[in-house]
């Protein structure tokens, strides 16, 4: 460790700068799988697989980024500072930090307004607090004389004791985040105190604990996201040709317990959901679990209703506020009304409003006492959210059977993903041997099963769907039930079929004929669900824009359900077949 | 008790206190706990508390200096940023805190506080309101309650 955060700041370039834009680092998802295959194009990025498969449900336009990923773009971008303006890397850092780790607003400010800059982060060029000539110098903080050596400062130069020095710095570091932009002790300084000063003062967990916060950091503050550009080949160009190609992208981490690690997504991407090394699949714009067809406010709401600590919840709507800043909920535990939210944001607002505080005072109208309150209360902007929670109340009914049914749908995923995992390890070794079938040739039951998770999870979705949809779209109420009750039959014949049917395969001591058809129907009826969940996600997703033009019943952007759905492509040839083989039981 | 291991910061700092008192202030630790003090001011000339003698308690917590004093107004007092139970709503009290800062720096902030009430950012929601639309009378309150409450008996 300690050595590791010396190279760090050995104030050695790194090298070549160029290397940032190559592959290496920002490899995208797809990459990682077949890094092989990479190392032929080095000097491209592909930022999409043209694969037809593919594209319809996932344009991957996103890279997954293990902790040295976010470490080593984290020290290219301080290098990249450090070398441009001349500073130490240090410095350089302190000033990326104060700039939310935006190299170029970094670069534009400090050639704007060096001198601004520098006083305004701290950063000073020469102490401002001269020694006297005494052999002794007194401690600022316990007013103990020091000879010089013991004694230590920042850049300014106000001298404080090593044991003092570790005291302060131990009681920031352990205060959260905002150590990152810790200044000298003299309340009348505002000189920065850098990472070069925790190394060399704070314990070994403090130090980890620094680290620790500036990669969140680095994470986190980058809200703004950062142009990227990405050299990019196109099949009509000639084969030595690519352009330019520019995207926003942002960084956040995955929010599976226990990963570290984060997701830079390139803006623009047709869809949110990502999935991550780790296998958690989750939606980039609000984090939870992906949850397509259903846009993120209606899942936010729904998971707000679910929250099985509803205690909990209901004490936080009733005692905390969420900063209108940073959106962390916000109790508040002293007197007035002036709030600062904790480091790194500290915004300052009114309790009341939740506006900023600096449009107080005298121009909201001379009363502390907040008129912009009593005025959307006047408006009835207050009265509508508490309306809205007595209509949640009321509904507790509806609210029961769409619970009810989501719930299911999630412990059906739960075990459909445990089945998959057996079949994996357990079931397809043994399976391939009584076949006599060579494994790579049973992928389609693993293909099923992927397939029966994936449904299990839009159909839950639906049901969130459902809940939202108002009342008195009667028209697109009944066609969404239709599509819903179809899809649900749909993949109840595929679970039924990948559950019990496989089972008689599974018990058998030699090959037994009818094998062959069974992977015909279960492979039809795995192309026919694709086909069909893929439909109403769709339409889901386009708010069943169709409903108002047609007649419920009649979309023709939806392929009619399984059942009767014959021969597509040839292998779902099966799934006619079997149609009549199972009752839909629902 | 809390008398043994004082921190020699504290020592010092309270030496000081008694034997070169800020104007106005005087600060005094208590017998049986020297993290414990009895505090003084007077109010500064020139404003509604002009006149009253005020005191306040002062503790010097566990972690003191890396963390700040608790201060409390133990005397009655009108103030919009001080409540009825005598807390003061002051920056350097809470996040503006540096071990730098001494319990003298405190206690002339306070004394400043009194001179320069800020009802903009008001801890007791009434009085600021008062302060705001109607200084004058909320003046005569505040020179009434120092005359009530404050006057050194």
């Amino acid at each position: 460790m300690d050595s590791e955060d010396d190279d760090f700041y050995s104030g050695e370039a790194m090298d070549d700068e160029n290397d940032y834009y190559n592959t290496d680092d920002a490899a995208y998802a797809d990459g990682y799988d077949d890094e092989d295959e990479d190392d032929d194009d080095d000097d491209y990025e592909f930022m999409e697989e043209v694969d037809e498969e593919y594209v319809s449900r996932q344009q991957q336009s996103y890279t997954v980024l293990k902790e040295e990923d976010i470490q080593q773009r984290q020290e290219d971008d301080i290098t990249r500072v450090s070398t441009v303006l001349s500073i130490s890397r240090v410095d350089a850092s302190i000033l990326l930090r104060q700039y939310n780790w935006s190299v170029s607003r970094v670069h534009d400010a400090w050639f704007a307004d060096e001198d601004g800059v520098r006083k305004s982060v701290g950063l000073l060029d020469k102490p401002v607090f001269q020694f006297s000539n005494a052999k002794e110098l007194t401690c600022g903080i316990c007013f103990e004389p020091y000879t010089r050596d013991k004694v230590m400062s920042a850049a300014c130069g106000h001298p404080f004791c090593c044991t003092c020095w570790k005291g302060y710095i131990s009681a920031t570091v352990n205060d959260g985040p905002g150590c990152l932009m810790l200044r000298c002790p003299d309340p009348s300084c505002r000189a920065a105190v850098g990472q070069d000063m925790i190394n060399m003062l704070a314990s070994d967990d403090d130090k980890e604990k620094y680290t620790r916060y500036l990669r969140r950091s680095y994470v986190e503050d980058n809200r703004k996201g950062c142009l990227r550009y990405h050299l990019k080949h196109e099949p009509y160009l000639p084969s030595d040709c690519c352009y330019i190609h520019f995207v926003y992208c942002q960084t956040k981490w995955c929010p599976a317990p226990g990963c570290d690690y984060a997701i830079d997504f390139a803006a623009g991407g047709g869809t949110f959901d990502v999935s991550c090394l780790c296998s958690h699949s989750f939606c980039w714009n609000c984090t939870e679990e992906a949850h397509r067809p259903v846009d993120c406010g209606t899942v936010s709401k729904w998971i707000l209703k679910n929250c099985a600590e509803s205690e909990n919840m209901n004490w936080i709507l009733a005692n905390s506020k969420p900063c209108p800043k940073c959106k962390r909920p916000i109790e508040k535990n002293q007197g007035c009304m002036h709030m600062t939210c904790s480091p790194p944001c500290k915004f300052e607002f009114c309790w009341l409003c939740l506006g900023a505080w600096s449009d107080h005072g005298e121009r909201t109208g001379g009363f502390y006492a907040c008129n912009r309150y009593e005025s959307a209360k006047q408006q009835g902007d207050y009265d509508e959210t508490e309306r809205r929670r007595e209509m949640a109340k009321n509904s507790l009914e509806k609210y029961t059977h769409y619970y009810e049914r989501w719930a299911s749908n999630q412990s059906s995923r739960q075990k459909a993903l445990a089945d998959l995992h057996q079949m994996q390890t357990v079931h397809l070794e043994k399976l391939s041997d009584t076949q006599c079938t060579p494994e790579s040739q049973l992928k389609f039951i693993i293909e099923a099963w992927l397939q029966i998770v994936e449904c299990r999870r839009v159909l839950k979705w639906t049901y969130a769907y459902g809940y939202y949809l108002p009342e008195h779209e009667h028209a697109k109420r009944q066609f969404f039930e239709y599509l819903q009750g179809e899809a649900e039959s749909g993949l109840e014949r595929l679970h039924q079929c990948a559950e019990k049917e496989l089972q008689q395969f599974l018990n058998d001591d030699s090959p037994s004929k009818e094998f062959n058809d069974f992977r015909t129907k279960l492979a039809g009826l795995t192309s026919v669900t694709k086909n069909y969940f893929e439909n109403l996600v769709r339409a889901l997703e386009n708010g069943l824009a169709d409903v108002d033009s047609h007649a419920a019943c009649s979309k023709a952007g939806i392929s009619k359900p399984p059942p009767a759905s014959k021969g597509k492509s040839g292998r779902g040839k099966g799934s006619g077949r079997s149609s009549g083989s199972h009752d839909a039981g629902r | 008790m809390a008398n043994s291991n004082l921190p020699r910061r504290i020592i010092k700092e309270t030496q000081r206190l008694l034997s070169e008192p800020a104007p106005g202030i005087s600060a005094s630790p208590s017998e049986d706990n020297m993290r414990y003090f009895n505090v003084m001011i007077l109010g500064p000339t020139q404003s509604p508390y002009e006149g009253g003698v005020f005191k306040l308690e002062l503790f010097l917590p566990e972690e003191y200096p890396m963390a700040a004093p608790k201060v409390r107004f133990l005397t009655k007092i009108y103030h919009p940023n001080i409540d009825k139970l005598g807390r003061i709503c002051l920056d350097i009290l809470k996040d503006k805190w540096s071990p730098a800062l001494q319990i003298r720096t405190v206690l002339l902030s306070i004394q400043a506080l009194l001179s320069a009430p800020n009802p903009d950012d008001p801890l007791s929601e009434n009085i600021a309101k008062h302060w705001k639309t109607n200084e004058a009378e909320a003046v005569e309150t505040a020179k009434e309650w120092t005359r009530l409450y404050a006057s050194g008996a």
